[in-house]
């Protein structure tokens, strides 16, 4: 396995007595993207905020490139690439401004590479125009290229999709999955759509009550499923029953844990012992599903109420 | 760091308001420039300069010779008279309109007005990025948080000493227009002597003590802004303090406290043309070393909070 790129160790917050963050153990490798998810109020937001140094932690480190955050800030951060909830830009300057601006507080930024950045992100046309003017979709875009200038080793994104267009979703995906294979970019993902969580990202990392619950990777699931429906139903779960299969009810059928060489045994005998079969199918357990049984749907009902 | 303060500068020549400040800076002193030379130019002063003199010396007599006198009213009017008479006995003309000297010293009354912009510029130059929420893109950069704290620190007090010298090269400038070098001459009495004023060194004095309340109200309003982040709060007080810190001199006066409290000593003009504090036992040197040390503890305090403190914004 490669050296992590960044690693969390025992990352710790404490405000006014509460832990918002406990013990937090991740680590993150290049050209992996990390998706991060959580309830409402799990410590999303207060985790990158250590991670990017806009807050302290009160206990453990944040090590970028072998380089604590902690003693050596400037170095440290020079490797990470920001967007923290919906990038704010100077309004009143116009994008290019807002990129030189920030490209000067780099080294190495040199104009030619803002052009690209400008390119890369498909605001060419607009660039002169003041960030006042912009949609959110185009601030979405600025954000992007701002957290680009400096070829960044760690990326680390909060709400990246939040107000783009579903062609903007599309293209921002390919290009992280495009920077984070070519040329081996670490990509962080806080969102909570998790439906594009499971498209962008090859790891989930899910927190709540600020500890870590799941540390894991999404495309290979290790038991596969099958949503079988077929009448009269309860014909069907006595068989299932007494070939020992794992299954759930699920709308008119039944969702069955079991292996893809034992599906035409099993269609085989339900249509013999003369039941009806509508349909046999695998069945993917979304991101979703996976999400809501680790936290608990009620729990983020009450982190929402509140 | 040079970068960070020509991004300053770009931020703050992008904001409007800091072109208004600075139009605002030579209309109020355009606008008083254009009124004297008008109605100089319509009701020129009649009659010889001597004959002008002769009359001042006649009232001044007259009023010495009334009763109900205080003993400076009667000191005023016999300085004056004495100045008027050496005047015709040395044949040394008043200065009968305004001049490039009189006009400067003038608009150094302006300075006031420099000193509100610069203190503006230096409550929203940090309160401003958190309002806004640009901080968080601002200190996610390689660059420590003192590097940032400085190049704005800085860069409020080049804004500041930019609008002094607009201040002077257009005061400079205009009163050279209008009115010219002068053909009088100032004078004033020393020590029972009438001697020529120094014009241009008092001047020069003055611009430069004005420089104490400039520095002062600037860190105060610098550190509210940086500590509590709100601009409004930071003016509003720096505001407040300015106008009622007389007040508040004057009803501490009677305890030795009030030598160590900065406002005592931020207005260094009260030391001009050879004044004293009118708090006794400080002078001028006494009120440099307490201002500097008010200045070093209002920097620690706004660099330890910026420095310490988890941005949420």
């Amino acid at each position: 396995m490669t050296e992590p790129i960044v690693q969390l160790q025992n990352l710790s917050k404490t405000i006014r007595g509460k832990q918002l963050i406990q013990q937090l153990n991740i680590d993150l490798y290049p050209g992996q993207i990390t998706g991060f998810l959580g309830p409402n109020g799990a410590g999303k937001t207060t985790t990158i905020r250590m991670m990017t140094g806009l807050m302290h932690p009160t206990e453990g480190n944040v090590i970028i490139d072998g380089l604590s955050l902690k003693e050596h800030y400037e170095e440290a951060i020079s490797k990470v690439g920001v967007i923290v909830e919906n990038p704010e830009m100077y309004k009143f300057m116009s994008g290019y401004k807002n990129l030189l601006h920030f490209a000067r507080m780099h080294k190495n930024v040199t104009k030619e590479r803002i052009q690209e950045v400008i390119q890369q992100v498909g605001l060419e046309n607009r660039i002169h125009e003041k960030v006042s003017t912009y949609s959110l979709g185009m601030r979405q875009r600025l954000g992007l290229a701002q957290a680009l200038l400096h070829r960044p080793k760690f990326l680390i994104l909060d709400e990246p999709t939040n107000g783009l267009d579903p062609a903007g979703i599309r293209e921002f995906r390919m290009y992280l999955r495009k920077i984070a294979s070519e040329e081996g970019v670490s990509v962080f993902v806080s969102s909570h759509l998790l439906s594009e969580i499971e498209l962008m990202c090859d790891r989930v990392a899910v927190i709540q009550n600020g500890q870590l619950i799941d540390l894991r990777d999404i495309h290979n699931e290790s038991s596969s499923f099958y949503y079988v429906e077929a009448q009269p139903k309860e014909q069907v779960s006595a068989y299932l029953e007494q070939h020992d299969f794992t299954f759930v009810a699920e709308n008119q059928g039944y969702v069955v844990e079991m292996k893809k060489e034992d599906v035409p045994a099993m269609t085989t005998q339900l249509v013999q012992a003369g039941i009806q079969l509508f349909a046999v199918q695998p069945h993917q357990k979304t991101l979703e599903d996976q999400f809501l049984e680790m936290t608990g749907g009620g729990q983020i009902a009450e982190a929402n109420s509140k | 760091m040079l970068k960070l303060i020509q991004n300053e500068w770009m931020k703050l020549w992008h904001k409007k308001g800091t072109w208004a400040m600075v139009a605002m800076l030579i209309l109020v002193i355009l606008v008083p420039a254009g009124i004297t030379k008008y109605y100089e130019v319509k009701s020129p002063t009649e009659g010889s300069w001597q004959d002008i003199e002769q009359e001042a010396i006649q009232s001044y007599k007259e009023t010495l010779a009334g009763e109900d006198l205080t003993e400076e009213d009667k000191a005023y009017f016999q300085e004056q008279m004495a100045i008027s008479e050496y005047r015709l006995a040395n044949d040394a003309p008043s200065q009968k309109d305004s001049s490039l000297a009189s006009f400067m010293s003038f608009t150094s009354g302006m300075l006031t007005l420099v000193t509100l912009f610069t203190v503006i510029t230096a409550a929203s130059i940090v309160s401003s990025e958190f309002s806004t929420g640009t901080i968080k893109m601002l200190l996610t950069r390689p660059m420590s948080r003192a590097k940032v704290l400085t190049s704005k620190l800085l860069t409020t007090f080049l804004f500041g000493l930019l609008l002094y010298v607009v201040n002077v090269v257009v005061s400079a400038l205009i009163g050279l227009i209008l009115f010219g070098m002068g053909t009088g001459v100032e004078l004033e009495m020393v020590n029972g002597q009438v001697v020529e004023k120094a014009v241009w060194s008092d001047l020069a004095y003055h611009y430069l003590l004005s420089g104490g309340d400039f520095v002062m109200s600037t860190l105060f309003a610098f550190l509210i802004g940086s500590v509590f982040r709100s601009s409004s709060l930071a003016i509003g007080l720096t505001m407040f303090l300015s106008f009622t810190g007389g007040m508040i001199v004057m009803f501490l006066s009677r305890y030795d406290i009030v030598k160590y409290i900065w406002l005592t000593h931020s207005d260094l003009t009260q030391y001009e043309h050879g004044g004293g504090s009118m708090i006794a036992d400080v002078t001028l040197p006494f009120s440099l070393i307490v201002l500097a040390i008010y200045a070093v503890v209002f920097l620690v305090i706004s660099y330890s909070t910026f420095m310490k403190r988890d941005v949420t914004a």
